[in-house]
């Protein structure tokens, strides 16, 4: 699903902010990017939204190289991912309904349809009943599994969170993963970037660890 | 099709909640626009109104044409043949310098000039009097240069209808009016240039969102050029609603005077071209000013 073939990423002045990343992500697999804050993991998010391009070697998703799109083709790429911010990002002055149906309206699915998707997705994050308030009257965890409901509504085949859990309290963070791992068993292929150990170190799921722009490890962890 | 609908009836929704958000924001902008539009489209009124009075009764230009001393009979006759078959011009008359003689003599009272007679310092002059023709194609003042290089000719003497003076006087009053309009269409431009762009940096959370949730720019800009649209529309009708209430009170301080200095003066007439030029002008600059900033800003941000 996720290819990252000897990444490099230099900014202006030579800054390294990656070098030479080579991993692989199976489609339906999860794992944990890791690393200290400024080590390297939102540039290599960013390589994977296309945000940016990288300086040599390629990033390629379902076998397509990212470096090849832009515009159109480069949006049409981002609205098969689904997006989990740290801040939920939600627009305040929309409904939890319309904050979740933004990725369909987006993508242009028919307004009949739209209902149909966004309560099967907040009825997963366990707020259905919320749909109609505004997202400033929700909790922080509330808020963010709104966030989680909008990332999923459109069944993306790929899921990419920065830390998601970064504003949680533990409860809610051992909550906002047991999520994930429901959509990793329904076949969504996931990368979370955290640097919360406790986090990482209750799944069993692959760690990318990333140290000064260089993937130092790569491996299964275990479950305590 | 549908999708189509559905984008754009999304994007006015959007639009207009942009509005209703900051209404005070965008009634300035409106104002400000329209008395940008008004100054121009109410001098294009003032303008169109001073072109459809060229006096039809004026005086008709004049030249008089010095010959040469050393041009034959039949070279003066072919040149008073040129220029009679002009379609500009009305007559010719050939003045010979001894009856130019005896009538400066008489005119100013310089009898004893009559005794130069035999050593006369005037030259033969052809008078040429000039009949106003819009559709011969042929100008006066071209058919003028064309004689004043003519080597048979001494010298000319112009004499330019009012008809051709008030022209000049229109020619020049339109350049510095067009210039002036675009100095203020380009200011609604670069006022809604800056304004769009502003919004792009408040809304910049707003767009990276977007952007992430794999929005198109199209899909991006779309509200926001609604929006400049929206103001468009308002700050142009505004705009025709000063133009038509500065027209009313014109008419109503000068048009007593002016009704008697000619009758067909009685009333200004609102030309709609010019209501419909500042419509158009309104949305299209703010449209554009809009569509600027977004793409110039959007790949900034992006």
């Amino acid at each position: 699903m996720i290819d990252f073939e000897y990444v490099s990423k230099f900014y202006e002045g030579d800054r390294e902010a990656l070098f030479e990343v080579n991993f692989r992500l199976a489609p339906g697999e999860m794992a944990f990017l890791t690393g200290h804050s400024g080590a390297g993991k939102s540039t290599l998010l960013r390589l994977l939204l296309g945000l940016e391009t990288a300086s040599s070697g390629a990033v390629r998703v379902a076998g397509t190289n990212l470096a090849d799109l832009s515009g159109e083709k480069l949006a049409r790429y981002r609205r098969r991912v689904g997006v989990v911010f740290q801040d939920p990002n939600l627009e305040e002055d929309l409904t939890v309904f319309d904050n979740v149906a933004l990725p369909l309206r987006i993508s242009g699915f028919s307004e009949s349809d739209i209902p149909r998707r966004v309560m099967a997705a907040l009825s997963r994050v366990d707020l259905s009943e919320q749909a109609l308030v505004s997202p400033k009257l929700l909790s922080g965890g509330q808020q963010q599994r709104v966030g989680i409901a909008r990332a999923i509504v459109h069944r993306p085949a790929l899921l990419i969170a920065d830390e998601p859990t970064g504003n949680l309290d533990p409860e809610l963070s051992a909550r906002v993963m047991r999520m994930f791992t429901q959509f990793q068993q329904l076949g969504v292929t996931i990368l979370v970037a955290t640097h919360e150990r406790a986090v990482v170190e209750s799944l069993p799921f692959r760690r990318l660890v990333i140290e000064r722009g260089r993937l130092i490890s790569d491996g299964l962890g275990s479950k305590r | 099709m549908n999708r189509w609908l559905s984008d754009h009836r999304w994007a006015i929704a959007d639009a207009l909640k942009r509005v209703r958000e900051r209404p005070i924001q965008f009634l300035v902008l409106v104002g400000l626009l329209s008395i940008l539009l008004a100054i121009p489209g109410w001098l294009a009124q003032i303008w169109l109104g001073m072109s459809s009075l060229v006096p039809e009764e004026a005086v008709h230009s004049e030249a008089i044409v010095f010959l040469s001393n050393e041009i034959e009979f039949e070279e003066r006759i072919e040149l008073e043949r040129m220029l009679g078959e002009s379609p500009i011009v009305e007559h010719v008359i050939f003045i010979p310098k001894s009856k130019a003689l005896a009538d400066l003599s008489s005119s100013d009272g310089l009898a004893p000039l009559t005794q130069l007679a035999d050593d006369n310092p005037l030259p033969d002059a052809l008078q040429l009097r000039f009949v106003f023709s819009p559709d011969s194609g042929v100008s006066e003042l071209s058919l003028v240069e064309r004689i004043e290089f003519d080597p048979r000719v001494l010298s000319l003497r112009y004499y330019p209808s009012t008809r051709i003076q008030y022209g000049s006087m229109l020619e020049v009053l339109a350049f510095f009016g067009a210039g002036f309009s675009m100095l203020t269409i380009l200011g609604v431009l670069m006022t809604v240039f800056l304004v769009s762009a502003a919004d792009v940096v408040d809304d910049s959370k707003r767009i990276k969102l977007y952007t992430l949730l794999g929005a198109s720019s199209r899909y991006i800009q779309r509200p926001y050029l609604y929006r400049a649209t929206f103001l468009g529309i308002f700050a142009g009708f505004q705009a025709c609603l000063a133009v038509i209430g500065l027209n009313a009170l014109l008419s109503e301080v000068v048009i007593n005077n002016l009704e008697e200095l000619d009758s067909r003066l009685g009333s200004i007439p609102l030309d709609t071209r010019i209501l419909l030029g500042i419509v158009m002008v309104s949305v299209a600059s703010s449209w554009i000013g809009a569509e600027r900033a977004m793409n110039q800003r959007l790949k900034g941000l992006h």
